[in-house]
């Protein structure tokens, strides 16, 4: 009993943090761009192709975590500035509809270049076998990608919090016009954090694709997951992501010894709960409306 | 962020429903509905394929139109319309298989469904606004998904089966109504066409009634309506459920056609898929998504036999989203008002999205 508790306990603090990872891209650009950005479960499965694709060509897991990020963060760019650049004082729902569009065609793309069978990320020898955690035999990867995700939320949420470059974006986010009027190039501000939470979603994908298996609808499958993240902790917040990714990992991990076929609709009754009570989310704002 | 709900709550397209309500409105329509009923034997005689995909496309332009008519007018987006559609669909499945195959019984039994499921997602959802009540919608719907998917009832009230969990419920027969029996594809596309004619007639005309000038003056100022002394909560809750019965009924027809009730059908793909066609064809012009909702299923159709039909479809979505943001709807009317100025107006439009990425 207390073996399967401590199990599910590192289980559902790994996976809160790699959704963490998610859900701090989304909310980001929402936050900041004022986009609520469908694409990003497309730009985390294009990051675990890339992974695919280097470990497979270079056979080293280490230059995938490094390279395929990157090459999803050019992906990002190229959409931020060729597609939602043109968009940005039209109303949003056009906002959903591109991305969406954009998701659907990266899906077509992978499908078209890779195929439907799923693949996995190989794992470096280092990171292969288990180790004792107290009385549990735990996968060593999986505490690896624990301590990477961790230590990566640490940061952004410093670089948010204290420097200079964070302390612009929350204002770009903030007054644009005034940013904008202070010589800043918010263009700029705004291609660079879209491309950051590209980079997030990336890094999400090679570490994950190294657990799960790589297949072209795992893009769709964890958007909605990550929304109800970002909708719990509050549209906009990093603060309110993080701990909201948390909690739904624990609760997905807890779930899982309980009643696995009913955690999907649990998740599904809090994000309810949460919107009915305090639609802003546990940290947004309070609701404008 | 302010911005975002502000806009969700007041979606910046005019409809007006009036230009069908003129003389040379009502003719296209007409015109539409005979041509249609024409082609459709032509159709069975050469190519049977073409006529299942029509009644398809009909099916799907009900169900655009159904949400057309809550999101475009009372500028409630719904994320969750896949909901009404499936529990319509599953409906009509059960009653097919255990009690009678009478259309005339079963549609207005999916249609009561689809409106009871409607006014619970939309009495819990309207609390909140824009955004956040498209994000309730999603999140019950969902739920009926999972609920549907895991075969909950049956669990709950001890029966072997209820929704059929993930296979769904198969082999479901196509409607017989004293005596007519709808099994050929050529009668089932009769009883489609005639289902969504009326259908649109029904909502054209509640568009224009006071209540949906009402709806219509919620989505313009939801304060001022309050104010004069309407009650805006009960007024989206039964546009809500209205709109959730016409859904209800495109399952309705959906499933007996297709003989099979899945759970994807309450998937929230199928709900999004369904804003991407009002978007397409023209949000708020009620004709406009029923044509966004045929192009969608044609292109998917049509685009299967290529490896990478997604990249086009999602190409063209793309595409429409940057350059024609008013839908197939809006590209129509602008061409037939100005139809010198083509290739000006095109030529503008690329220069002005030219110019906006080099900003």
């Amino acid at each position: 009993m207390v073996e399967s508790v401590l199990r599910a306990t590192l289980l559902g603090l790994q996976l809160g943090m790699t959704l963490a990872l998610i859900a701090a891209g989304l909310t980001l650009i929402f936050g900041m761009l004022d986009v609520i950005n469908f694409a990003h479960g497309a730009l985390y499965m294009l990051g675990a192709y890339f992974g695919t694709v280097i470990a497979g060509q270079f056979g080293s897991f280490w230059l995938a975590l490094l390279l395929a990020p990157l090459m999803v963060g050019l992906v990002g760019a190229a959409i931020e500035i060729l597609s939602l650049r043109p968009l940005y004082d039209r109303n949003p729902l056009y906002h959903i509809l591109l991305t969406f569009g954009i998701a659907i065609m990266i899906q077509g793309a992978i499908i078209q270049i890779w195929g439907a069978q799923s693949r996995q990320i190989p794992i470096p020898d280092l990171l292969s076998g288990t180790v004792a955690v107290g009385p549990v035999n735990y996968p060593v990867y999986w505490l690896f990608v624990l301590g990477v995700s961790t230590v990566l939320i640490g940061i952004v949420w410093l670089a948010i919090e204290r420097s200079d470059l964070g302390i612009l974006m929350q204002a770009s986010a903030h007054d644009t016009e005034m940013v904008s009027a202070l010589g800043i190039d918010v263009s700029k501000v705004f291609t660079g954090v879209f491309v950051f939470g590209a980079i997030l979603a990336g890094i999400a994908g090679v570490l994950l694709g190294g657990s799960r298996s790589v297949h072209p609808g795992m893009g769709f499958g964890i958007i909605i997951e990550a929304f109800i993240i970002v909708v719990i902790g509050g549209l906009g917040s990093f603060r309110g992501a993080v701990y909201a990714a948390l909690l739904i990992g624990l609760v997905t991990a807890y779930g899982a010894l309980i009643a696995p076929t009913l955690t999907e609709l649990f998740l599904f009754i809090m994000m309810a709960i949460v919107l009915m009570a305090k639609p802003s989310g546990l940290f947004g704002a309070t609701e404008a409306a | 962020m302010k911005s975002v709900v502000e806009f969700f709550d007041r979606s910046q397209a005019s409809p007006t429903g009036n230009e069908l309500l003129s003389g040379q409105g009502r003719l296209a329509v007409l015109v539409s509905i005979v041509v249609l009923a024409l082609f459709a034997p032509i159709a069975n005689a050469y190519e049977p394929f073409w006529l299942n995909m029509l009644v398809r496309m009909m099916i799907f332009a009900l169900l655009a139109l159904s949400l057309d008519f809550i999101f475009g007018y009372a500028g409630l987006l719904s994320f969750g319309h896949a909901a009404m559609f499936g529990a319509g669909g599953y409906a009509a499945a059960m009653l097919i298989t255990d009690v009678t195959a009478n259309a005339l019984i079963v549609l207005p039994i999916a249609m009561v469904v689809g409106a009871v499921v409607a006014g619970i997602i939309g009495w819990f959802s309207v609390r909140a606004h824009g955004i956040y009540f498209a994000m309730l919608t999603l999140a019950f719907a969902q739920m009926f998904y999972v609920i549907a998917f895991t075969d909950l009832p049956a669990t709950v009230l001890g029966l072997e089966s209820f929704t059929g969990g993930d296979n769904g419920l198969f082999g479901i027969q196509r409607y017989e109504t004293f005596g007519v029996d709808f099994t050929s594809t050529l009668l089932y596309f009769y009883l489609t066409l005639a289902t969504v004619a009326l259908s649109f007639v029904a909502l054209l005309r509640l568009s224009n009634s006071p209540f949906g000038r009402v709806l219509q003056g919620i989505r313009e100022n939801e304060e001022r309506i309050q104010f004069l002394g309407y009650n805006v909560q009960r007024y989206k809750v039964l546009g809500f459920a209205l709109s959730g019965a016409f859904a209800g009924l495109a399952g309705g027809l959906y499933v007996p056609f297709q003989s099979v009730s899945h759970p994807g059908l309450l998937h929230w793909m199928i709900s999004g898929e369904l804003v991407v066609m009002l978007l397409l064809g023209g949000l708020g012009t009620l004709w406009g998504p029923m044509l966004g909702a045929g192009l969608v299923i044609f292109l998917e159709e049509q685009l299967a036999g290529f490896a990478s039909w997604e990249i086009i479809l999602g190409g063209i979505f793309v595409v429409v989203v940057i350059f024609a943001p008013q839908g197939l709807a809006g590209a129509i009317t602008s061409v037939r008002n100005d139809p010198k100025n083509v290739v000006t107006n095109a030529k503008r439009a690329i220069r002005n999205y030219v110019d906006k990425v080099r900003k």
